[in-house]
């Protein structure tokens, strides 16, 4: 977590030499302490690399091959990069949802986790029953919160939802909600978002209590209004705090997988088929590997641009 | 060590073990070639043998065959035949899938006639069925209808059949008369039936479209009663288009069938036990299932208030049809087939035991035996109708109507799937379908 403020002031100062820096820091880790600190790091380092970055070396090769698991692995060089970007439409329309899946699921869960949270902090009591009522769903098996939202959005039999539209006299608004390509997208996203839209209020609640009053109360006492005692105050202050959750928020939805793949296994056509459940198919029924590795390898590049994207962005706000 | 040395290490390491696994997963896909031969001399020794199976878990089946492992232990202490079952076909196939990548599979596993287990023979790891059912004396049991079904487009056998089945439109009389719409002749007859159901609100057909094939049943009728059962190979292998005529009429008559309501609205997300709900409760006028469902459609477990309405149709028929009425789709199911690297003189003396003995268990169970030398025994809380289905199922043509699921690429399959979906919701014109998926068709075929 970066303070803003020292930041500032760290950047307003001469910096240090940086030899200086670094026979300081040697100098205070004796021999012994830094051969202790090497057999704590090694074993999880090799954990990630084993884990983590070998999987993601592993799809890099496999993508540059054509293999089915039990023939003979046959090179093709980019093809499959060619393929998937110049004659795949599944895959455009893939990336295209799974875009379209992230803008829901951010609003879901970071804006409802603001709100949530802000409403929290105002609370006078019962913060607890709520927190724990929001928190719920995150702890319900994806299964089950398949199976809920199936009920809730079904035609026929009549679900929840529609019968609601029923109750307040929007029958012409009645639809099946997952079988429409119009809503099966927003259909497939909002469990996603509902699902965790508790956890990340816990994160930018906790934030948020940790803003000192006194900076509020002294821009009140300025004339600052509620917006301004928001923005320029509660929000600057927890902006470390919601990178983070806005990171993993956006990493997790560009991964979401579950919830779609259950709901209607990316249909009716392509409607709700994102890049992962796409990635799935081409895996394990096309029993395409090489290809499914170059749409993996895709997602990877693409987690990592949008989590750069969010630093460049939210640090550019900071800056300013 | 500089420090671009001790950042490039790790990636150097990580992408050289990538290749080290890579390469080695590539040497170890390399089966040998021929089937073995299928009776090995040799001594019997008894022991555990597994089969991965995607069937009911307390379905006719499994019953049989835990019977006969049973009585065939007693003979061979030491033996056992542990029972897989991932009935959820799917999660079945990508798990077969995967097992036979990672040179895997049990000594006996479930597959259909696809063109993944056709590789799987090419490789030399299934036996030759064929030559084993000929071995055992076996192979005119069967009904030809059985056997063909499980065979690749070769001609050549590497499964075993152990069910067989006819599938029907099963229909509510009370519906139909409340309608006033009789059994329809021709395929292009039924846009009209449903309009008529639906003027009377009830739900012309129901299907469960979340599992995609049941529509693909639809898709294949029209082919198969204007150009026969070659087209589906000729589409498979490039030698036909889905643009053909009889691609075409199929195109335009599922088309139909969406602008006339016939499918239940929200089919694409009903699942199978909703679908079938929807007929039994009454809800539905039509639904084309298989004889494996006769006992929840044809005894006293339906509904009393439906049990009597209940009646059949088979396949209608198109002008200019060549194939004759009788001839439908008519499955085995999906087949058996054994592991060449785990075949020994256990494994055919087990099957020969198992093969022999299997149609007199499963027949006793009420369900239709892929064999012809035993009759089905009718359950004593059956209706009128479980005859008649099983005897209708006793005659059918020479001409069988193949599932197209197991017979394209599987990309291709799911390409198809999805857009039938789209065209019957009227998401996409005729003409779009047919241009996707030949599109689709040429992509893949290379593949």
């Amino acid at each position: 977590m970066t303070d803003t403020t020292t930041a500032r002031a760290g950047a307003a100062r001469p910096r240090p030499p940086r030899r200086r820096t670094k026979q300081l820091s040697t100098s205070m880790l004796p021999r012994r302490s830094r051969l202790s600190v090497l057999v704590f790091l090694v074993p999880p380092l090799l954990l990630y690399g084993f884990a983590v970055l070998l999987p993601i070396g592993q799809s890099l090769v496999l993508s540059l091959y054509k293999w089915d698991g039990i023939s003979t692995m046959r090179f093709v060089g980019l093809d499959n990069y060619v393929k998937m970007l110049t004659r795949d439409d599944v895959f455009w329309t893939a990336f295209s949802n799974a875009i379209g899946y992230l803008v829901i699921c951010l609003v879901l869960q970071l804006g409802g986790a603001l709100l949530v949270a802000g409403l929290l902090t105002a609370l006078p009591r019962a913060r607890e029953l709520v927190k724990t009522l929001y928190l719920l769903p995150a702890v319900i098996s994806t299964v089950a919160i398949a199976l809920l939202f199936q009920r809730i959005y079904s035609l026929e039999p009549l679900g929840l939802l529609n019968q609601l539209l029923g109750w307040v006299g929007l029958e012409h608004l009645q639809t099946a909600w997952l079988s429409n390509v119009s809503t099966v997208l927003a259909a497939v996203s909002i469990p996603e978002g509902w699902r965790f839209t508790g956890l990340y209020m816990l994160i930018v609640y906790a934030a948020l209590i940790a803003v000192p009053h006194e900076l509020e109360e002294a821009a009140r006492l300025d004339g600052a209004s509620w917006w301004q005692t928001f923005w320029r105050i509660r929000f600057r202050y927890i902006r470390p705090v919601w990178i983070t959750t806005t990171v993993m928020a956006t990493t997790y939805a560009l991964r979401g997988f579950d919830i779609p793949y259950l709901l209607t296994n990316g249909g009716p056509g392509q409607a709700s088929e994102l890049l992962t459940t796409y990635m799935y198919k081409t895996a394990f029924v096309h029993t395409d590997y090489g290809y499914a590795s170059a749409i993996s390898v895709f997602i990877v590049v693409e987690c990592l641009v949008a989590v750069g994207l969010i630093f460049l962005l939210l640090r550019r706000g900071d800056d300013k | 060590m500089t420090p671009s040395r001790t950042r490039r290490r790790p990636a150097a390491l990580a992408a050289l073990t990538a290749v080290v696994l890579a390469l080695a997963a590539c040497s170890s896909t390399a089966g040998a070639k021929g089937s073995p031969d299928v009776a090995p001399s040799g001594q019997i020794v008894p022991r555990q043998i597994s089969w991965l199976l995607s069937r009911p878990a307390d379905g006719g089946v499994i019953t049989a065959m835990e019977k006969i492992a049973d009585e065939y232990a007693k003979d061979h202490p030491g033996f056992s035949l542990n029972l897989i079952t991932t009935p959820d076909r799917p999660s079945y196939v990508q798990k077969y899938e995967t097992l036979a990548a990672a040179n895997k599979l049990p000594e006996l596993f479930d597959t259909d006639a696809t063109p993944f287990a056709q590789k799987l023979a090419s490789q030399g790891r299934m036996v030759d069925v064929g030559a084993l059912l000929d071995d055992l004396g076996l192979t005119s049991t069967y009904r030809q209808a059985a056997l063909n079904y499980q065979r690749f487009p070769d001609g050549s056998l590497s499964m075993v059949p152990f069910e067989y089945s006819s599938e029907y439109f099963w229909y509510n009389t009370a519906l139909f008369a409340q309608a006033g719409v009789s059994v329809p002749k021709t395929l292009d007859d039924m846009p009209a039936m449903c309009t008529a159901l639906r003027a009377k609100g009830i739900t012309p057909i129901a299907l469960d479209g979340q599992d995609q094939w049941p529509l693909e049943r639809y898709w294949s009728y029209h082919p198969f009663r204007q150009a026969g059962p070659d087209y589906v190979h000729k589409v498979a292998t490039g030698e036909a288009h889905f643009s053909d005529p009889a691609g075409k009429a199929a195109a335009t008559w599922l088309h139909d069938l969406g602008q006339a309501g016939c499918f239940q609205d929200g089919f694409s997300s009903t699942g199978y036990a909703d679908a079938q709900a929807l007929f039994t409760s009454g809800k539905a006028a039509v639904y084309n299932i298989g004889t494996w469902e006769l006992a929840n459609l044809a005894t006293d477990a339906l509904d009393s208030n439906v049990r009597g309405s209940v009646d059949f149709f088979t396949l209608p028929t198109t002008d200019g049809a060549v194939t004759a009425p009788d001839e439908f789709v008519t499955t085995s199911g999906i087949g058996m087939a054994v592991n060449a690297q785990t075949y020994d003189p256990l494994m055919r003396d087990f099957l020969a035991f198992a093969l022999t003995r299997y149609p007199e268990v499963y027949a006793a169970s009420g369900a239709l035996s892929p064999t012809t030398t035993v009759a089905t025994t009718i359950p004593g809380n059956a209706t009128p109708l479980y005859q008649k289905a099983v005897d209708q199922a006793e005659n059918v043509g020479a001409k069988i109507a193949v599932p197209w699921d197991t017979q394209l690429d599987p990309t291709t399959n799911t390409r198809l799937q999805q857009e039938l979906t789209l065209l019957v919701q009227g998401d996409i014109t005729p003409d779009a379908f047919l241009t996707t998926m030949d599109a689709a068709l040429a992509e893949n075929l290379g593949d």
